[in-house]
């Protein structure tokens, strides 16, 4: 809200510096964003809160001041001399719509002589970024800028009937306004009409066809309280917002309509001349009447923490508007004004008090209650995995959680449900809840290539979405990693995050299909037949599909599952105070049997002293060995918690495992 | 023999000694000339010891003295040429193959960097934590009633409008006919804790929000919040100002003061903004007040008996404040050259 310094001083004495002026308006509620010299006034920009539409006036701020600096406020109370004939005579008002249209009234000035506004008028509109018209329409708008109830003037010659009906618009109707854009209408606006068209956008604009013009002699004079949702809705549909609209998306006070257009008229008298109609044609609703609220003097220190003397809550109270107060010992009751729609309740009551008395009073060293607190099971996981990830040398991103439609269908292993979609695009051609995290994190690879950045590990902990029937969707908490490495750097970054959470659980790699990754090096994860994950090396047709140039490894895990497997606690055990024995062993087998199938063997051949079976490679030479045969190279760790192992024991376990895997592989040992 | 002829021979051998250690150019011809001179068997010195016998007895005391003195400057002249060459790099230049250069870089560890957002979202967390305030987690697709109605915003009020918030297409909403949306606000974990739990109540709640903003460098439609809640039988507005100092001066490393200017949020009343004062200014932290009791009501508690505090900020303003980023968006566009940064 723009002011100006020098109009504010009709209604109230400022004696204060400006800058003492808006550091306590701000500290009471009316934030300074701004002052600029304008002429020979100052214009000072206040920021006002939605819940305080009063102060979208003059009179509003100055009241403010009055209760701040207990000065004076002098409010003008307009009398207009009314010698014309009856206004009924001259016109009519019906309201077919009075759920978007609360109260209007009008009131007709005849003979007017439309003209440039005085100076002093010109002066005070340009301070606050206002131009000037001519005195009629100026005068709407000073009005409005000085008690923020918006007014409108036809000009009353070029209204049919002469008649005012409000209703809703029609369907396909069409309306100039003056700001001589045509706009098509619909049901759900209201509308001033007279008998044969809209000619005023009510609460927005007015008409280009019925504005104030050099010509005009008579005018009707429109003060009205439009229902908010309705003007809020119709401003939007239209992207036509006015300073009037602003006023009503906020509601106005239903007892200074009538102010406003008497003021309104008594100031076109001044300057244009004319005369007034008498009396003023007034429809709509009863306005309600405000009920008393009780203000118990205990919830000042309940609330605030500070004690604030009865008869201040009193004079703060009645500074501001409120009327008949009467109180006892315990308590103030008070019957809030006409302006202030957001003081309703006790609370609000509350709240007026402590801001005027002033925030400062409340002291910011109070000693508060000490309490303990935990961090959750999620959050360690979280933590811990984040940091293995670190280890292994990937930085952590961050994506947006709602995607395109292309990126959202490009891979969906969670879910075959339809990703949701927002009704309004996040970012652009952004409209689906993502399921998975691979397709943000790739194209983040892609970026990066661009970017010519050569090393690119990324991974990124974050909900994805999952469509739930019948209820909100189900969000998994899921880890995300892309790597320039292949299938084994991310299965090992995997397995690093399970022994992390989990030693000694075993990874089990299952063989999937996914769109985007290679069919044969990938596979989906298991452990203790819960689903983990997968992982997998992008094909060519993946790598092209994500724009990227080198090849790209990716994986995806759903945290639930490591949170459940998760053991944060954990215990000890004992260690085997005997050494262990190692022995490697080299077996050539066809290239079909598995590592994982071999190693279960090994384990069941050896037993209760095998501490570990340790891969080490693949090895291939078909010159020596033949096609289709590949060396699986490993050693075993052998320890017993009773006593030493021999080598000889240790060369007999070795004998039986090369055995049983001949058996049930057919694996031969090198050098057999 | 006479003393001076005993002196005289001590004499030409210190010389000697001396003029070979100076001029001996490697180790071996240190170590040949420490043997021709300090040889325990066959060395000049011994020998010229040997002949001390040969000297008249009044005269002993002083070839004594002097052979002393001659046997302590061939040491010095020995250790002299020691010491010259194990620095020199002469010596040095005498070793065959590779040489160890400590100047080479260490073999590179490469650690990764965590988001900045989630750095300063672990730091709030232990602040918070360590003044008593727990985590508490909850969706990010939220109801209406959990996102609007149960934070005091009716039906008709603006923040509901279509185009300020990312509501759920029902064609594609499978949430049992109810209108679904992105929360706006992390508040909406504060609902679901209440609505779950009695007071009292002492969380903090982070994580991402969705408003429809143009993405520009200090706009981004999804944004990080933290808020904090705290209700009990007995709290006030002094209370949050405590809290909110307690959180400024650990974040800020220094005690700091805290300033109330009154605002207005549909869930809290009073409603202010905190700021804190930083460097000669008063800096914005974020939005506080006292909880709605129509909020309380809302989860099922008695305003009567119980009250407390709320408080919010955004978690990209105060990451970008502390290390100068200047563009919101690098956020999401993970440059590893920015990630490195952190």
């Amino acid at each position: 809200m723009l002011v100006s310094w020098k109009w504010l001083q009709d209604y109230v004495s400022l004696k204060m510096s400006h800058d003492e002026f808006v550091e306590r308006l701000s500290r009471a509620g009316l934030n300074h964003e701004d002052s600029r010299t304008v002429g020979d006034d100052l214009q000072i920009d206040l920021e006002v809160t939605s819940n305080r539409p009063d102060c979208l006036g003059h009179i509003g701020v100055a009241r403010e001041v009055s209760v701040l600096w207990q000065t004076g406020l002098r409010v003008p109370s307009p009398q207009p001399a009314e010698s014309g004939p009856p206004v009924t005579e001259l016109t009519k008002v019906a309201i077919e719509c009075p759920q978007r249209c609360f109260r209007y009234t009008a009131r007709v000035l005849q003979g007017v002589r439309i003209a440039p506004s005085p100076p002093w008028m010109v002066d005070r509109l340009a301070t606050i970024g206002i131009p000037a018209i001519n005195n009629v329409v100026d005068v709407t708008n000073y009005v409005m800028m000085e008690c923020g109830q918006p007014l409108h003037a036809f000009d009353f010659a070029k209204l049919a009937g002469p008649e005012i009906i409000v209703r809703e618009a029609q369907s396909g109707e069409l309306f100039e306004a003056i700001n001589h854009k045509t706009y098509p209408l619909e049901p759900g606006m209201c509308v001033i009409a007279d008998a044969e068209r809209a000619v005023a956008l009510g609460g927005v604009m007015g008409g280009a066809r019925t504005e104030v013009s050099d010509d005009t002699t008579d005018v009707l004079i429109e003060a009205a309280d439009f229902a908010p949702l309705s003007i809020r809705t119709t401003a939007r549909k239209l992207i036509l917002h006015s300073p009037s609209s602003y006023r009503f998306e906020r509601g106005v006070d239903p007892l200074g309509v009538d102010w406003a257009s008497r003021r309104c008229c008594e100031l076109i008298l001044q300057l244009g001349g004319g005369r007034l109609a008498q009396g003023v044609i007034s429809a709509g609703q009863e306005i309600p009447v405000r009920e008393p609220i009780v203000l118990r003097l205990s919830q000042l220190p309940r609330v605030l923490g500070i004690e604030i003397p009865a008869d201040e809550v009193q004079r703060i109270l009645a500074a501001l508007g409120c009327q008949g107060a009467s109180h006892d010992a315990a308590s103030v009751t008070v019957v809030p004004p006409s302006w202030r729609r957001d003081l309703t309740r006790e609370i609000d009551l509350v709240e007026e008090v402590a801001r005027v008395y002033g925030y400062d009073r409340i002291p910011e060293d109070v000693g508060v209650p000490m309490a303990p607190s935990h961090r959750s099971d999620e959050d360690r996981v979280l933590g811990k995995v984040r940091q293995v990830l670190l280890c292994a040398g990937f930085d952590e991103a961050m994506t947006a959680s709602v995607v395109s439609e292309e990126s959202a269908a490009a891979l969906s292993p969670w879910t075959a449900a339809a990703a949701l979609q927002t009704s309004t695009p996040m970012l652009k051609g952004a409209d689906r809840l993502r399921r998975s995290l691979i397709p943000s994190l790739l194209e983040a690879r892609r970026v990066n290539e661009s970017l010519g950045n050569p090393v690119i590990e990324l991974f990124e902990t974050a909900r994805v979405y999952l469509p739930a029937a019948g209820g909100l969707p189900s969000e998994q908490w899921t880890l995300g990693v892309v790597s320039g490495g292949d299938y084994y750097r991310l299965k090992g970054v995997v397995e690093a995050v399970l022994a992390a959470l989990r030693p000694g659980t075993r990874l089990e790699a299952v063989d999937t299909r996914q769109p985007l990754l290679d069919s044969v090096k990938s596979s989906e994860f298991c452990v203790q037949g819960q689903c983990l994950g997968y992982a997998g090396e992008l094909s060519a047709d993946g790598l092209q599909q994500a724009g990227l140039r080198s090849p790209a490894t990716v994986a995806e895990i759903r945290m639930p599952v490591l949170v459940e497997l998760a053991d944060l606690i954990p215990r000890y055990a004992e260690q085997s105070p005997y050494p262990a024995i190692e022995r490697d062993l080299n077996l050539i087998v066809d290239e079909s049997v598995r590592w994982a199938s071999l190693a279960d063997t090994v384990r069941r051949a050896v037993g209760e002293c095998l501490e570990s079976v340790r891969y080490q490679e693949i090895y291939r030479d078909p010159k020596k060995d033949g096609a289709g045969k590949k060396r699986l190279l490993f050693s075993i760790t052998l320890r017993s918690r009773q006593r030493t192992l021999t080598n000889e024991e240790a060369d007999q376990i070795r004998q039986q495992v090369v055995d049983a895997c001949h058996q049930s592989h057919g694996a031969v040992l090198l050098g057999a | 023999m006479a003393l001076a002829d005993f002196t005289k021979q001590l004499d030409d051998l210190a010389a000697q000694a001396v003029q070979a250690f100076a001029s001996a150019a490697t180790a071996e011809a240190v170590e040949a000339s420490r043997v021709e001179f300090l040889g325990a068997k066959q060395g000049r010195l011994k020998a010229a010891q040997k002949g001390m016998g040969a000297i008249d007895k009044s005269d002993r005391p002083a070839a004594g003295k002097r052979f002393n003195e001659v046997k302590e400057q061939v040491e010095s002249a020995f250790k002299v040429a020691s010491e010259r060459l194990a620095a020199s790099p002469v010596a040095a230049k005498k070793k065959e193959g590779p040489q160890f250069d400590p100047t080479v870089p260490g073999t590179p560890l490469r650690i990764g960097h965590l988001h900045p957002i989630t750095q300063t979202m672990e730091e709030l967390k232990d602040i918070m934590g360590r003044l008593g305030f727990s985590v508490a987690d909850g969706p990010e697709v939220e109801d209406e009633w959990h996102n609007f109605e149960a934070l005091n915003i009716p039906r008709e009020h603006p923040a509901r409008d279509p185009l300020d918030n990312f509501y759920l297409s029902t064609a594609s909403t499978a949430t049992g006919g109810k209108t679904a949306l992105l929360r706006s606000q992390t508040s909406t974990v504060q609902i679901r804790v209440m609505e779950k739990t009695p007071p009292p109540v002492r969380i903090i709640c982070l994580g991402r929000v969705y408003r429809p903003d143009t993405a520009d460098a200090t706009h981004y439609p999804m944004f990080h919040q933290m808020e904090g809640l705290l209700i009990d039988t007995q709290v006030t507005m002094a209370d949050l100002k405590s809290v909110l100092r307690l959180f400024a001066a650990s974040y800020l490393g220094r005690d700091v003061h805290i300033r109330f200017r009154p605002s207005f949020f549909p869930f809290t009343e009073p409603s202010v903004e905190a700021d804190f004062h930083w460097d000669g200014q008063w800096i914005e932290f974020g939005g506080a007040g006292m909880v709605d009791p129509q909020v309380l009501n809302a989860v099922g508690y008695d305003p009567e008996k119980y009250i407390g505090f709320a408080f919010g900020l955004g978690v990209e303003r105060l990451c970008m404040r502390r290390h100068g980023i200047t563009d919101i968006r690098e956020f999401y566009k993970n440059d590893v050259r920015f990630l490195h940064q952190f």
